[in-house]
């Protein structure tokens, strides 16, 4: 033993001086290097997990707001389709009553037209009649006055 | 920087001698880290200003990177924070546990970049630079940096951590009781007289298991043995390589073996800190809950 630390100069101090140079290695290391570093990779992974989390409920989130929205959207069609038919039926609907009363309509101003024509018609036969009546008198009247006349002309 | 020749001379002492001049100034590499320095009766040797300037860089890198940290990573972040997973992963292979990895991984990352550090700056081509003391064969160069794992106290001295924080785990994590009972195993011997009347074995079983934890203690001794000189043997057989190739051929033969030495310096700090990992898992597992679930598992089939 006493040849071994005499040959290799074994000596207790640089042995704890050099377990001193250790020490501040492995204390600089840790508090400075390793310890952030792991504590900042620790978190970044962390961060990284809830995002991948995140993006894995996002997508799901996404999808089935998808689904909904396709949902939503056939049911909105359905519905429009329906409102559509509905409102074109009533149109149909109103656009065949529109259109009897209009015929209705049409067919009593026809007749009333006709009925006026009728009655001007008759008026004006009546009223030529009248004047034809009233000419053919005073024509009569007044043949009958020469007639008279050349009586009384002659007498 | 000082011209190598083929006279060369390796001493019973393992010193290795690459003369500067014709004889008069040497290069001595010794088994030991010279002392370049003095405070008061504490020497400053050139192993340990290597080590000093290890721990500045390293310091430097923790600042500039504490300073530069970003929520989105960029330079030299990115590359700690691709550096950092893959040993985390490589801890995780190693302990099959992740709540351990975590708790011994910044120790383990420490132990690694200290160690190639060290490793790497005993590399760096700055031998001429240096102070010229007396040494055993008359004046000797003495270079101001040598890798400061290339000093058996500097392994020595990680070693003995290594094994005493590795033991201190392992009392936090399983107790000091099992602990206790890895190395001094009364509970086996207790065992005994628990037992003897259900399985006569354990009369023999018993004493080999106390036995085997004496044998567990003093495998705690050879893991410093072990660790200290595995690392500072193969440190410095890389710079007696690098200073042997010197004195055959100097300024490009050295040059592959620098590339190898780099290689080795990393795969040396790789199996230091790989080592520590496993002491801390062995010292963080449960002999009984193992035994138990043998137990269960035999009983089972």
């Amino acid at each position: 033993m006493e040849s071994i630390i005499s040959t290799f100069h074994i000596d207790w101090k640089i042995i704890v001086a050099q377990a001193i140079n250790f020490a501040i290695v492995f204390g600089v290391l840790y508090f400075l290097a390793l310890k952030p570093l792991q504590k900042l990779m620790e978190e970044r992974s962390e961060r990284i997990a809830r995002g991948v989390d995140d993006a894995k409920r996002n997508a799901a989130l996404l999808e089935s707001s998808e689904k909904e929205y396709q949902e939503a959207l056939t049911k909105a069609r359905a519905e429009a389709q329906a409102i559509f038919q509905e409102g074109k039926n009533e149109a149909e609907t109103k656009r065949a009553e529109i259109l009897e009363k209009t015929h209705l309509e049409v067919e009593v101003m026809i007749a009333n037209g006709k009925k006026t024509l009728e009655d001007e018609k008759v008026k004006i036969v009546e009223e030529a009649k009248n004047e034809i009546a009233t000419l053919a008198i005073e024509a009569t009247k007044k043949i009958l006055i020469a007639d008279a006349d050349q009586i009384e002309k002659i007498k | 920087m000082a011209k190598p020749t083929d006279q060369n001379d390796i001493h019973e002492r393992g010193e290795v001698i690459a003369p500067e001049t014709s004889g008069e100034l040497t290069h001595e590499l010794t088994l030991y880290a010279e002392p370049v320095a003095h405070v008061g009766n504490f020497p400053i040797t050139n192993a340990m200003v290597t080590s000093f300037a290890a721990v500045i860089i390293i310091a430097l890198i923790a600042v500039v990177l504490r300073m530069r940290l970003r929520e989105i990573p960029r330079g030299i972040q990115n590359f700690f924070e691709a550096m950092l997973e893959g040993a985390l992963n490589l801890c995780d292979q190693v302990t099959n546990n992740r709540r351990i990895s975590l708790k011994v991984f910044p120790l383990a990352l420490s132990v690694f970049l200290f160690i190639l550090v060290n490793n790497w700056l005993g590399l760096l081509p700055l031998g001429g630079i240096g102070v010229i003391e007396n040494g055993d064969h008359g004046p000797a160069f003495v270079p101001f940096l040598r890798s400061g794992t290339a000093d058996i106290n500097t392994t020595i001295a990680l070693a003995i951590m290594a094994v005493v924080a590795a033991n201190i785990f392992g009392i936090l994590s399983i107790g000091i009781w099992k602990t206790f009972n890895k190395y001094v195993n009364v509970k086996a011997l207790g065992g005994i007289f628990v037992r003897l009347q259900k399985d006569p074995t354990v009369l023999v079983v018993a004493p080999v298991t106390f036995f085997v934890g004496l044998l567990e203690l003093i495998g705690e001794f050879a893991k410093v043995a072990s660790l200290s000189f595995r690392l500072f043997g193969n440190i410095f057989a890389g710079e007696v390589l690098l200073l042997a190739m010197s004195a055959i051929f100097a300024y490009a033969l050295p040059i592959p073996f620098i590339f190898l030495e780099i290689f080795v310096g990393l795969i040396q700090a790789l199996i230091f800190s790989i080592l520590v990992l496993v002491y801390f898992t062995i010292a963080a597992s449960d002999h009984d809950e193992h035994e138990n679930h043998e137990d269960k598992k035999t009983i089972h089939v």
